[in-house]
Parts: C-alpha cells; sequence; structure tokens
C-alpha cells in the first residue's frame, strides 16, 4: 500500500545508528525502525515489569481458561454435530434443539477465542503511545511538477495535436466497439412488454375456438368450477381462471376475488355499477374484483365482511366494495379492476369478458 | 544423520526469511506495515463490525450455493417437512427447504447469513452515524465518504437479491413489489420490468438472474468497494479525536502489531461468535411457514428486511396521488414513482454531495484529521438529528400494520401519525439537538472558566454558601480559568481530573487500587528508554 | 363492531319508518312542530308496540313454551339474565345495542361466548378475546336456546380435525385465511381498529365455528365453500403444525412477526452486544 512513502521521513533531532552494531538489541533495532517509519514510541509500559507475579499468572491462566472453553465447546459442536438427532419431526422433539445447541456451541467457540486473544493483546502485551507523523496534503510540489510535465510530454509524444486525424479516427472507431459490448447485454436482455397485448390482456380474456367464443369459468385453485351456492353470503372465494395452469404463477394478474354480498349491500354495489356503465357486470349478489393491488401487486384480499372494505395487508390501501372498489384510504389511486361475471346454462360462474380495466399496478403507458 | 544434525533450528526462520526478501524485497514494506499507527477508540470499531459480518456472510453464503437451485421449474416437495410435503413449488423454494430441513447443519448457516446480512447493514448505518457526526467525511476523506453510502446501496441490493432468492411467500410478495417499483417509472418503466423479468411477472429466468447477481455480481461490486474503502483509511491514515499530543499532523495510538491487529483478530471472533449465537438461539425468516410464492397468497403483516423498511414506510404513507399526462392516449406517473424511486434518488445524491456543500457553507479548504465533538458543529448534529428523525419515522411506518395490531391503536390512526410525523418530527429534532448542544457547549466553557464542582459548601462570613470549584489551570485575577477549549472531554468530576479517559480503571466494576505508574500520552515516562532496556534484555 | 348479523349493521338504514322519522329532516324544527312530531312518534310507537304485541305475543307464547327443551329453557333462562340488554327479548336485537339473533346458530353463540367476546365488555371497534363468563355447559344450553329459537349453522360433533391432512390444510390455511390471520397464524391489523385476531388460543371448535360463521368482519365460509373435510385439514394445519410443531431455528421465535422484530432483535441483540465489546476492547484497563 502507501506506507513506504514516509520512509524517507526520518526523526531529525536523532542521530542515525547502524542496525548491524551488535551491542544493539532487538528493541533498539525495532525503535530506530519505526524511527524511519516518522513513527516515535513515546511510551512503553510492560503491565508485568517483574516476572511471575501473582496477578500475571492470575491473567495467563484467564486467557488459558478462555483458550480451554474455546476447546470444549467447539468439540461439544461436533458431538452435538454428529450425534445429536437432526432429522425434522413434527412436533418439540430434540431435533428442535439442534441449531440451538450449534449456535451456542459454535457461538460459545468463537466468542472464547475472541475474548483469550483480546484479554491477551490488551491485558500482557506491552501498553504503547505511538506517534506517528501524517504528511497529507497533496505530494512534494517537485512531484506535481514533474508528473504533470511527464503527462504533458507523453500527450505531445504521441502527437494527436500534430496529426488530428489519428486522434479522430481512434474514437470513430473506438465508440461502436464499446456498442459491441453494450449491445448483446441490452438486446438479448430486453423483451417488449406489449408483446401478445400482455399487459392489459389476463388469463380472463375469452377463448376464440373455431369460430365460437368460450367464456372462460371462475375455478378454484384445483380447476374445479363454482356455482353460485358455493360462496355463502358475506363470505368471498379467491377464483382463478378455469385455463390449463390458470391457477400458477404464469397468469400472475390473473386471481380475482368473487364475494357474496348481502342483498342490500348488493343493491347498493349495483347502483353504484350502473354509475359507471357497469350494469350487467354483478350477477345477482355476486361481485368480482382483482385480486392484484393496484398500487403495487399485492393481494387485496383482506375482506372485511360488514365494513365492505378490501385491505391490502402491504401498503394498507383500503378499497370500498360497494362503490367500485373506489380507494378510500392508503397510497393506492385507482380502483380494483372488476370482472364482469355471469352464469352458464350449466350453472357454473363465468367471466362474460376480460377484465375492462387495466389490472396491477400502474404503469406510464396505461392509458 | 549427521548431515541433518547441521540444521540450525532457531536460524531456520531467519534463513527463510531471507530467502523470500530475496525474491520478493519484502522487508521495506513489511516494516511500514508492521510499523503503521492506529487511533484508538470505540467508536473506530463500527466499521469492523460490518467489515467481519461481511466476511462471515461471505464464509456461509458459499455453503449455501452449494445446495441452492436457482430454478423456478416445478418440482413436487418430498423432504422432511411434512406440512408442504406433496406440494407443488418451484425448486427454489424446494433447496430452501432441504437447505433447512435436509441438509446437517444448513439451518444454522441459512440463519447465520441472514443474521450477518441484517448485521452488516445495521453496522453500515451505525457507521456511517458516527462518520457524519464527528466531521470524518471532511476533506481528505470526501470520497471515502460517497463510497461508503454506495456501500449502503450496493448491500442494500445484496440483501434484496438475497431475500428474494428463497421464493417463498413472503419474499415472493416483495418480488412483486419491485416489479411494481421498476414498472412505474416514467417512459422506460415497462420495457425495464419485462427485460428484467423476460417478459410478464415472475416469468421464468428472474431467480437465475438474481442468483448470479447475489452471488457473483454484487459481491464483487462489494468486495471492490470495501477493498476501496479500507485501501483509502489506510492511506489518508485515520482521523483520531483531539486530546493531549494529538494535532492535525500526526496520529497517536499503537503500531500495528502486534497490540492492534491482536484486538481486530480477537473482534472478529466477537463479531463471529455474535453471528454464530443469534443465528443458533434466534429464528430467523422461518420460510417454511410463508409457504411457496403463489400470486393470490397473501399474509397480514408482510414486510422486507429492516433495512428495506424504510422505503416500505415511504410507500405506506405517501397519498394516492396519481399524475396523469392527457396526450394521447393519456400517460400515467404512478403514486408508486415518488416514494420508491424518486426518494431513493434524492437519499442518494444528497449524502454523496454533503461534503462539499458543508465546505462551500463554511469557506472551509483545509484538511481535517481531527474528529470534532458533536457538540461543537450544533448545525450539522441538528441536521443529523433531523436525518435520523426522518429516516425512523419512515422505517417505524414501515412496521405500522405490526404496532397497529399489537398495540391495539388504529391502522388508519398509524398512518397518519406517520404522514404528519414525517414532516413536524424532523424540524423538531433539529431544534431540540441544535439547543441540546449549545447547551453542552456552555457547560464545556463554564467548567473551564469556573473549574469543577468538588462538593465543598463553605459558608462566606457574611453568612452565603458557596460551593468550592477546583480551577483546571492558572487562573487569572478573578478567579477564572485560562484554558483554552480543546474540542475534547472536559473534565466534570473531581475524579476524572488529570485523566486523558476514564481514570477509573475495570469495565463493569471499578477496580479501586493505587496505580502503579501514572500513564498519559500527553506526559510520557522521562525513563521510558531504560525499563525498556531492561525488559528486552530478558527476552 | 357491535354486530355479529347483517340485521344490526343495516339497522339505521333499514329499520324503517320510526329511523327515517327520527333522522330525515334536515332542516331544523321548530320547538312547537318538535313537540308535535315528538307526540306524534310516541303515539305511533305506542301503538306499533302494541299492536305488535297483540299481533305476536300470543303466538310466541304458545309457539315457546312447547317447543323449548329443557336444555334450550335453561339456556332461556342465562340469556334472559345476560343477554336480553343488549338483544332483546327471545333475541330480536335492540337497535343501537345489539343484533338479532335469529337464525345465526349454536355456532356462533359457542363462538362468540365461548370465546368470551360477548358478553361485551364496553361497545368499541371490535369485541376483544378474554377470559369466558360462562361454563361450556352453560355456553351449550344457550346455543340450544338460540338454535331452537331461529335455526342457524350448527358445529357437527366429533374430533374435528379427525383425518386432517396437514399439507393440504397448509395450502388451504394460505389461501383462505392468512392474508388476515398472517402466515404465523399470529392475527394482523384491519382498517380503523379492526384486527385478526391470533389463533394461539383457539380451540377446534372455535375455529370451525368461526368459519361456518364469519364472526364479526370475517367473512363466511360456508361448508359449501370450505367442505368439513377442507375444515378438518385446516383445523388440522392450525392445531398440529402452526401451534404444536416447536421452532426448529432457535429458542427464540421472536413472535414470528417476520422481519420487525428481526430487525429489532439485530439492533437490540446483536449491534449492543458488539458495541459493548468494542466499549471494552477500546477500553483503557
Amino acid at each position: 500500500m502507501s506506507t513506504h512513502t514516509e520512509t524517507k521521513a526520518h526523526s531529525a533531532e536523532q542521530e542515525p545508528i547502524d542496525v548491524h552494531d551488535p551491542r544493539l538489541t532487538n528493541w533498539d533495532v525495532l525503535r530506530e525502525g519505526a524511527r524511519r517509519d516518522d513513527i516515535e514510541i513515546v511510551h512503553y509500559e510492560p503491565p508485568f515489569p517483574v516476572p511471575g507475579t501473582k496477578a500475571e499468572r492470575r491473567l495467563v491462566r484467564v486467557v488459558a481458561g478462555f483458550f480451554l472453553i474455546t476447546g470444549l465447546a467447539a468439540t461439544a459442536f461436533l458431538a452435538v454435530y454428529i450425534w445429536w438427532p437432526w432429522e425434522h419431526e413434527a412436533g418439540n422433539g430434540a431435533d428442535k434443539f439442534y441449531t440451538p445447541l450449534l449456535g451456542l456451541t459454535l457461538g460459545i467457540a468463537l466468542l472464547g477465542i475472541g475474548f483469550g486473544i483480546l484479554t491477551w493483546g490488551k491485558k500482557l502485551i506491552p501498553h504503547e503511545v505511538a506517534i506517528q507523523g501524517r504528511h497529507d496534503g497533496g505530494s512534494p510540489a517537485d512531484d506535481r511538477k514533474i508528473t504533470g510535465s511527464t503527462l504533458t510530454y507523453m500527450v505531445d509524444e504521441l502527437g494527436v495535436k500534430r496529426r488530428p486525424l489519428l486522434g479522430i479516427s481512434l474514437l470513430a472507431g473506438l465508440a461502436p466497439v464499446a456498442a459491441v459490448a453494450a449491445a448483446p447485454l441490452v438486446g438479448g436482455l430486453i423483451k417488449n412488454p406489449h408483446t401478445n397485448n400482455q399487459m392489459f390482456t389476463t388469463g380472463w380474456a375469452p377463448v376464440e375456438e373455431g369460430g365460437t367464443t368460450h367464456l372462460i369459468r371462475l375455478t378454484h385453485s384445483d380447476g374445479t368450477p363454482i356455482r353460485p351456492e358455493d360462496v355463502s353470503v358475506g363470505g368471498q372465494i379467491t377464483v382463478f381462471p378455469g385455463i390449463p395452469g390458470g391457477a400458477t404463477n404464469k397468469h400472475a394478474d390473473s386471481p380475482t376475488l368473487l364475494i357474496h354480498l348481502r342483498a342490500d349491500d348488493a343493491q347498493l354495489a349495483a347502483e353504484n355499477n350502473a354509475r359507471e356503465d357497469k350494469a350487467d357486470y354483478m350477477w345477482g349478489n355476486y361481485i368480482a374484483y382483482s385480486k392484484i393491488c393496484t398500487h403495487a401487486g399485492c393481494p387485496a384480499s383482506l375482506y372485511e365482511q360488514q365494513t365492505n372494505r378490501l385491505l391490502c395487508p402491504c401498503h394498507q390501501s383500503q378499497f370500498l366494495i360497494t362503490d367500485n372498489a373506489q380507494p378510500i384510504f392508503g397510497p393506492a389511486s385507482r380502483r380494483l379492476p372488476q370482472l364482469p361475471i355471469s352464469v352458464d346454462e350449466e350453472g357454473f360462474f363465468v367471466a362474460t369478458s376480460d377484465f375492462k380495466e387495466t389490472v396491477g399496478p400502474d404503469f406510464w403507458e396505461r392509458p | 544423520m549427521k548431515r541433518r544434525k547441521k540444521i540450525d533450528v532457531a536460524a531456520l526462520p531467519g534463513k527463510a526469511g531471507g530467502e523470500v526478501d530475496d525474491r520478493l524485497q519484502v522487508a521495506t514494506p513489511l516494516r511500514a506495515l508492521l510499523n503503521k499507527v492506529f487511533p484508538d477508540h470505540w467508536s473506530f470499531l463500527l466499521g469492523e463490525i460490518a467489515l467481519f459480518s461481511f466476511v462471515v456472510v461471505l464464509l456461509t453464503g458459499v455453503f449455501l450455493t452449494f445446495f441452492y437451485d436457482p430454478s423456478l421449474s416445478h418440482v413436487v416437495y418430498d423432504g422432511s417437512y411434512a406440512p408442504l410435503r406433496g406440494q407443488s413449488m418451484t425448486a427454489a423454494y424446494a433447496t430452501t427447504l432441504d437447505i433447512s430441513f435436509d441438509v446437517r447443519g444448513g439451518l444454522i448457516m441459512r440463519q447465520m447469513h441472514h443474521w450477518g446480512a441484517l448485521l452488516f447493514m445495521a453496522s453500515i448505518v451505525v457507521h456511517m452515524l458516527r462518520v457524519f457526526f464527528t466531521g470524518a467525511f471532511r476533506k481528505p476523506r470526501e470520497l471515502n465518504w460517497i463510497i461508503g453510502s454506495l456501500l449502503f446501496w450496493v448491500g442494500f441490493l445484496a440483501g434484496f437479491t438475497g431475500y428474494s432468492l428463497p421464493d417463498d411467500g413472503l419474499s415472493g410478495t416483495g418480488l412483486r413489489i419491485a416489479s411494481a417499483i421498476m414498472l412505474s417509472i416514467p417512459v422506460v418503466g415497462s420495457w425495464l420490468t419485462s427485460s428484467i423479468f423476460g417478459g410478464e411477472f415472475p416469468g421464468e429466468v428472474i431467480m437465475g438472474r438474481f442468483f448470479i447477481a447475489h452471488v457473483l455480481l454484487i459481491p464483487g461490486l462489494l468486495l471492490a468497494l470495501i477493498s476501496a474503502h479500507l485501501g483509502l483509511v489506510f492511506k489518508q491514515k485515520h482521523t483520531q479525536w483531539p486530546g493531549p499530543g494529538r494535532t492535525n499532523d500526526n496520529v497517536v495510538g499503537e503500531r500495528m502489531f502486534p497490540r492492534y491487529a491482536i484486538k481486530q483478530g480477537g473482534f472478529f471472533m466477537i463479531v463471529f461468535g455474535v453471528i454464530a449465537l443469534l443465528g443458533g438461539l434466534f429464528q430467523i425468516n422461518p420460510v417454511w411457514l410463508f409457504g411457496p410464492y403463489e400470486a393470490a397468497v397473501v399474509s397480514a403483516a408482510s414486510q422486507p428486511d429492516w433495512y428495506v423498511m424504510f422505503l416500505d414506510g415511504s410507500t405506506r404513507l405517501m397519498p394516492g396521488w396519481e399524475i396523469h399526462i392527457p396526450i394521447g392516449n393519456g400517460y400515467v406517473i404512478p403514486p408508486l414513482f415518488w416514494p420508491t424511486v424518486a426518494l431513493p434518488g434524492v437519499l442518494t445524491m444528497l449524502p454523496i454531495f454533503y461534503p462539499f456543500i458543508e465546505a462551500r457553507r463554511n469557506k472551509d479548504n483545509r484538511h481535517h484529521n481531527l474528529l470534532q465533538r458533536p457538540r461543537d458543529v450544533p448545525n450539522r448534529t441538528g441536521l443529523g438529528a433531523m436525518a435520523i428523525a426522518f429516516y425512523l419515522v419512515l422505517t417505524l411506518s414501515g412496521g405500522n400494520d405490526v404496532i397497529a395490531d399489537k398495540f391495539h391503536i388504529s391502522l388508519n390512526a398509524m398512518t397518519w401519525a406517520g404522514r404528519i410525523g414525517l414532516i413536524l418530527l424532523p424540524p423538531i429534532a433539529y431544534y431540540i439537538t441544535y439547543r441540546i448542544c449549545l447547551g453542552l457547549q456552555q457547560h464545556d466553557r463554564e467548567v473551564l472558566a469556573h473549574g469543577v464542582e468538588t462538593g465543598i459548601i463553605r459558608r462566606l462570613p457574611d453568612g452565603r454558601f458557596v460551593e468550592v470549584h477546583q480551577p483546571l489551570g492558572g487562573t487569572d485575577e478573578h478567579g477564572h480559568g485560562e484554558l483554552e477549549y480543546a474540542g475534547w472531554v472536559v473534565p466534570k468530576k473531581m475524579n476524572r481530573l488529570g485523566a486523558l479517559g476514564p481514570a477509573i480503571k475495570g469495565f463493569f466494576v471499578p477496580i479501586e487500587k493505587p496505580v502503579e505508574a501514572p500513564v498519559s500520552p500527553g506526559h510520557p515516562p522521562v525513563s521510558a528508554r531504560t525499563e525498556e532496556k531492561e525488559i528486552s534484555g530478558k527476552r | 363492531m357491535t354486530s355479529d348479523t347483517p340485521a344490526d349493521r343495516r339497522g339505521d338504514r333499514e329499520r324503517g319508518l320510526l329511523a327515517r322519522l327520527r333522522r330525515g329532516r334536515s332542516t331544523p324544527r321548530s320547538r312547537g312542530r318538535r313537540r308535535v312530531g315528538a307526540a306524534f312518534r310516541l303515539l305511533a310507537a305506542l301503538l306499533l308496540a302494541g299492536g305488535a304485541y297483540t299481533v305476536f305475543a300470543p303466538g310466541l307464547n304458545a309457539e315457546d313454551t312447547p317447543q323449548l327443551t329443557s336444555a334450550a329453557e335453561d339456556g332461556r333462562a342465562l340469556f334472559d339474565v345476560s343477554c336480553v340488554t343488549c338483544h332483546g327479548r327471545n333475541a330480536q336485537g335492540v337497535d343501537g345495542r345489539g343484533p338479532s339473533l335469529i337464525g345465526v346458530g349454536a355456532a356462533s353463540v359457542e363462538f362468540q361466548v365461548g370465546t368470551g367476546r360477548m358478553p361485551m365488555a364496553r361497545q368499541e371497534a371490535q369485541a376483544p378475546r378474554k377470559p369466558p363468563v360462562f361454563t361450556d355447559e352453560e355456553i351449550r344450553q344457550l346455543g340450544q336456546y338460540i338454535q331452537e329459537l331461529g335455526g342457524g349453522p350448527q358445529i357437527p360433533d366429533g374430533d374435528l380435525k379427525a383425518g386432517g391432512d396437514v399439507a393440504n390444510g397448509g395450502h388451504l390455511f394460505r389461501v383462505n385465511c392468512s392474508s388476515c390471520h398472517a402466515f404465523s397464524g399470529g392475527g394482523g391489523a384491519l382498517s380503523s381498529g379492526k384486527y385478526a385476531p391470533s389463533l394461539n388460543d383457539s380451540t377446534d371448535r372455535q375455529i370451525y365455528a368461526a368459519m361456518l360463521t364469519g364472526p364479526q368482519n370475517m367473512p363466511v365460509f360456508g361448508d359449501n365453500q370450505l367442505t368439513p373435510e377442507q375444515k378438518a385439514d385446516i383445523i388440522a394445519y392450525v392445531q398440529e403444525s402452526l401451534k404444536t410443531d416447536g421452532d426448529p431455528g432457535g429458542f427464540f421465535n421472536l413472535g414470528r412477526y417476520g422481519p420487525v422484530t428481526e430487525g429489532v432483535a439485530v439492533f437490540l441483540v446483536g449491534m449492543v452486544a458488539l458495541i459493548f465489546a468494542s466499549l471494552w476492547i477500546a477500553g483503557k484497563s
């Protein structure tokens, strides 16, 4: 690193000593070395000048004790690791102590070394106060001048000023090379978000097949379709589009909440629906809203059946079910999209069309 | 056998050293390294906690990579944890469960990795506060301050990508929010999101990409930044507190070897040990309770890890203000954009520029190697308190549903308290801190002028009672001290007199015994040399 | 919320004539007109009450006595002491105080009284769980009384989690329950001071009853939506796994609250321990 820049510095007041002088002790040489690094050891105090005192022996025992604790704990760790029943079982058996015991033994072992070393360092090694010069604030003026001139001269040597075409052509050549490095990365990663209009469609879009349009059924997560009598009054159920993989994360924007409102709430909801041109969106007292919050995409599914609110647990946006799932509190700015539903001739719920509003969190080009 | 005996064992290390130096020429730089002086103060160890926990996280993380599979392909779980057996889930989640239940000792490694990461971020923040409040970021250390604040954000990314890897119900929700945050960026949002996720959320590739970012790209960047950070500390030498003998042009402390290095080694073991205890005794992120991520599944009280919580809080407090741009079909800037993209942008830029702003305000172009006590710079300390208040309100709001539930407060009231608190508390914090700083300054000056209270009450001839004050130095004709404030602790109790630091020995309980040779760095014993000679002679 | 059934919640809106007469005018009226109005209302109320009595009372009396079993009679006695203030005579409900209990079923009674939520201590956002006032036997009698008054959902007898599949129960729990009660079953906050309670103290029958009846703001999960077998799976998951299985990750599970308590712990335990360590390391002694 940087430190040898200081070696030149030398304590002015001290005569340099010959480090090869055989009469010098290691300490003398060390101290001379420190001086060459511009360090003055102004205070040096061995904690136990007289060897073998009671206090010293006690400290040595403490340090040794720490190290022995480490040995014991590490051995215990190995024993636990090998012999303790570790395979997970239901209930509150011995296996639940496996991880805590490993942590305890490992922790004690490591703390033992730590405290042992620290006690050794703090109490048994001589205390010292050393002062080292700092010498910051830029390089010597000469060096600045020399480096600056060298760099300037280098530029002149290259002769770009004399032969400008070289510089220009080099730049012209290098710029595309940089683009070449970036192109595969950008080109490989980039994906059009509007492929198949995917930001505006969900699994609920009716399927065209041989000239006829199939409406998508509302299903449980296992794919079984849902009848009106499957949802109790004041109940709600998470429904998925009845298409292959409809309940998987492939259709992460499709989960929908089907709610069976009580008669008077349903009437209110229908009135508010009609006001927003959604007169036929409900079926009977049943109403269906996208479960994906329009704020950040969490499932806004905490249904309060008395206050008719939907709460999102991520950022606490609250939506009023009886009023087109209008946001009434929190950071959401847009109501939950409503799924128009009906019941087909077999008596199962179907979506009469895809969501008319964009599902999920907002983005720039949402109309 | 005879030949072998000729080898002088005692001379071996020296000979080997000579051979090495012949080839590598290390003696000179090694001497400088061994001799380098470091100042000693407990607050200088906070950054070390971050460094050491980073090492632990690297070690445990390597272990985890042997067993984790960053794949979103679906498997049916057939491991030891019965409540999830037979469930369809991604390979990423299944292998995380395997690490927890079917790899011997895997759970403690996972937990140590997670605790280590939380500790890494916590110590970065605490270290950053220390550097800020003591003015250690001033010239010539602005660059290192910038690297440090970037380290927070890179650590943030490392944490978030790692938190997402298990693909459990909680982290999947977090990932969904992350995708919504990217979506909210004006103009490029949808393109950015679909490019990162390889299509519509969640896609098939995100775990692989997050994995390589989490185990290679981000740690590489962290390693590079940490090396630069330490390299600069080394090159520029550590700052120090003012005090006897300490000037702007020197470093007073201990040489790197042996004592300082030994303390560092011991502290590393302590950090490692604390992480091991946390990892073994405190359960963290029990992914088996959360189940696999499904788009329709969520839990009450969904939170990110603590260092992301301030952004979650800002998102919760943000009113639903949507900006609609009526051009063509119309364009939208969603409310999510401001607290999660714009705010972090500001929070990154402000600290980066702060050293230059402060230097400009104070017209200060000098080098500063001595730290300032927070009380001596009330303006900066107040600003710091303001920032802390702002951050705390946001972080608490990130957990406001848990607070609301456990302390029986209305959730809506918590949100409103956060909104109002975010505006009101920072200025209040500034004002109060400023006044406290002035008060402390005042008291320091008072003690310097009048001396330390002795507790001795004297009755004056006219019947009044006064307390006797012990002056700290020489006094003028009015009995007022002539000492200048030196930017360092002013002793305010009798038993602190004559001590640079605490004069009472012992950490928890004072060890009441006379000090054999009073030691003070400012006043080195005159006979130090002879003492040392005796010792070295005995070696 | 005072209410457990729709009747009360829409009470103000629907209880028709009287309520509308009382609240309907927005313009202030003169004292005289108010007096006249009051007199008219009193008269109307008397007439109505009298009329209702003459129409229903004999009938009710005639129906009550022969149909109530002895258990229900005991329940009725308890009801008339402890519940009648809010829920009215014959559990018809009292406007602004307590909802009608006709049709709520024995399941509701068992949940509300069995968890100590009823009788309520005071009107607040939500009735909290507290130690039950009545014994199991008394609760059974009360339930019998309400059941015989108006029918409604009942909890089946026997082991409600018999044959429950823990894994499937976990899946159903996460889809249907965790959004409010949290992955750990520890509960969570709802809007404006309401909350989903912790499941820690719930018995099998209470969980079953809650799903069946949808107390307070909880949605109803009738047998058509979650079959009794699925309910058994959920109860098995909650009782046998969530609450019984020890935490494999340590002696302290930090309340299973997730990152909030984990964040607190890393500062209060980790940082505090390490700052103490650094104070000691850099200390003078």
